[in-house]
């Protein structure tokens, strides 16, 4: 299979030709103005968030509801008031404790079963502005690679079109757009795809968009390109992604590296880390230079203040899980078979150590936030898969998990729930993978991976009353 | 045996295509939401409702099917936000959830 090649060469953005307003109208008010503002609705608890010590959403809100108050009525395509009344409402549900959105419709785009998210006011009569107030989540670029030309250019539509009010980023890394009305949605539609070159994400039963870390853009220790699979998986499950036929959500997420900045193995369904099966690169002069304190340890992230003089073996070799390294005759020595991927060392000095060069992913199943059942970590399934270009080997794979889950799965179960209802024994055969110790989290976690006869080279004899003679029931 | 007609009929015409029909599965879907009390589906009881019928139907041809009633307007999608049902257009849901 060949990779996904787009049509069209993307378009580069050049807010200057696509701007809404101009900087009068995005700076119409002064500090002054904004001192003295008042909103249209009493919101004394929401006031007292904006005293603490951190910057406030109220804050920001109420500049932009001053903001939107002196734009001119035919500079917003929906209500002058949305913003306050978004805050007139929150203020309601402090004082009754209950949530006043009711959420959930039928709002969408043609042809598509997600990306939009309906959410009306259960007082519209109160707050007729935000009687309809609906999401949109647009599908992030990978790693969130976009320059401001970009952002201002959404930001300016959303502010014609919409309330104006952002959530950058969501949890699946889309730019959460709050607060338009249904007129609204296949105009918003028509400029992300046709003028700012970028998609919808994903919500309901559907893939929801694919988020990846930083990957080898700008990261040395990414074992695989994860904005590549990231953008080719995109493209390749775009039925998946906007055409809901799951049992409930599913999310991908790519790490590059065991660091996890992107956290797959807490918040995805199918979590891939890249990693590698030869040893950890040792550079023995560099590991000098760090004891001699030539370079400064963990590339400086900590060198807010003074540690003292490096030490090898109480900020390295102690804290090793599996003391799996050890430092003798000036030689740093690691027992590769034993080193658990914590990235430790390696973050440590980063200028001796390195992962290895044979890189691939783990893939690990199951992770979820606590909905339904209580929250779950990420199963380790598949403990290295090369990860190169065209991925047929990790689609197949990811197909077969689908095809089960598509099968098995009752409506609303995670995928990370079926597997705990099956059992990890049941789950492995399925997927026609041998259990591996790698698969335990901890040991004794799970006695149940029982061996089957024909498992076992020349097999067993079991004389069930033989054993009774000696076991009494 | 035991097999009603109608599934051997779509079985014979699915060895014979080599492909589920998809007129006849578009069918099934509306009879099933049609005749259901409730007016939201989950795609799961859509699936299984039209295998009854058209036993040999996969998974894949049937999302194919209610996508093509989407498009043509027969059937809408609902969406919580976390989790997406389909319904017949104009029966029991309006743009607003009450």
């Amino acid at each position: 299979m060949a990779l996904f090649e787009p049509k069209n060469e993307q378009k580069e953005i050049k807010y200057a030709e696509m701007r809404i307003y101009s900087d009068e109208e995005l700076n119409n008010y002064t500090e002054e103005e904004l001192k003295n503002f008042k909103i249209k609705h009493d919101i004394p608890d929401l006031e007292e968030l904006e005293k603490g010590p951190w910057p406030s959403f109220v804050s920001d809100a109420k500049q932009g509801a001053l903001h939107r108050r002196k734009l001119a009525d035919d500079r917003m395509l929906i209500d002058r008031d949305v913003i306050e009344d978004m805050l007139g409402q929150l203020q309601v549900s402090f004082d009754d404790g209950e949530t006043h959105w009711k959420h959930g419709g039928i709002v969408g785009v043609f042809g598509y079963g997600g990306g939009v998210i309906g959410r009306y006011s259960d007082l519209p009569e109160k707050y007729p502005s935000i009687a309809h107030f609906h999401t949109v989540r647009v599908n992030q670029p990978a790693s969130k690679f976009y320059n401001s030309d970009f952002l201002r250019t959404v930001c300016d539509m959303w502010e014609y079109r919409g309330s104006g009010m952002m959530n950058l980023h969501g949890s699946t890394g889309d730019l959460v757009l709050l607060g338009t009305t249904t007129e609204q949605l296949e105009p918003i539609f028509f400029e992300l795809t046709h003028e700012l070159g970028q998609d919808i994400g994903g919500s309901g039963s559907n893939l929801r968009t694919p988020s990846c870390c930083i990957g080898k853009a700008r990261c040395e220790f990414a074992c695989y390109d994860t904005q590549d699979l990231c953008y080719e998986l995109t493209q390749y499950y775009q039925d998946e992604l906007h055409r809901p036929a799951f049992p409930y959500k599913f999310k991908f997420k790519f790490d590059g590296c065991p660091n996890g900045c992107v956290a797959s193995i807490a918040r995805s369904d199918m979590s891939f880390i890249g990693t590698w099966r030869d040893d950890i690169r040792i550079d023995q002069d560099a590991v000098k230079g760090y004891i001699a304190g030539d370079f400064i340890p963990n590339a400086g992230a900590h060198a807010g203040r003074d540690w003292g003089k490096f030490d090898l073996q109480k900020e390295v070799l102690d804290l090793c899980p599996s003391k799996c390294m050890k430092y003798e005759d000036g030689v740093l020595t690691i027992d590769n078979a034993e080193c658990v991927r914590c990235m430790h060392c390696i973050n440590t000095m980063p200028r001796a150590l390195k992962p290895g060069t044979d890189t691939g992913v783990s893939i690990l199943l199951g992770a979820k936030a606590p909905i339904l059942e209580g929250a779950q970590m990420a199963t380790l399934i598949v403990p290295f898969m090369k990860a190169e270009a065209p991925y047929d080997n990790i689609k197949e794979f990811i197909e077969k998990v689908w095809e089960f889950w598509m099968e098995e799965g009752k409506n609303r179960e995670r995928l990370g729930e079926l597997m705990q209802r099956f059992g990890l024994p049941k789950f492995l055969e399925i997927m026609e993978l041998p259990p591996a110790p790698h698969m335990v989290k901890t040991p004794r976690e799970n006695p149940y991976v029982l061996w089957k006869e024909e498992d076992v080279p020349g097999g067993w004899t079991r004389d069930i009353k033989e054993y009774r003679t000696r076991h009494k029931r | 045996m035991g097999t009603d007609l109608p599934a051997i009929s779509a079985g014979l015409s699915l060895y014979l295509k080599g492909d589920a029909n998809m007129d006849e599965i578009k069918k099934a879907i509306v009879e099933f939401a049609e005749s259901s009390k409730k007016t939201k589906f989950y795609f799961k009881d859509i699936e299984k409702a039209v295998q009854k019928v058209v036993p040999d139907a996969k998974m894949r041809d049937i999302k194919k099917a209610c996508t093509a009633l989407i498009n043509d307007g027969t059937l809408i999608y609902f969406s919580t936000g976390s989790s997406t049902m389909y319904g017949l257009k104009g029966r029991g849901m309006t743009e607003d959830p009450e």
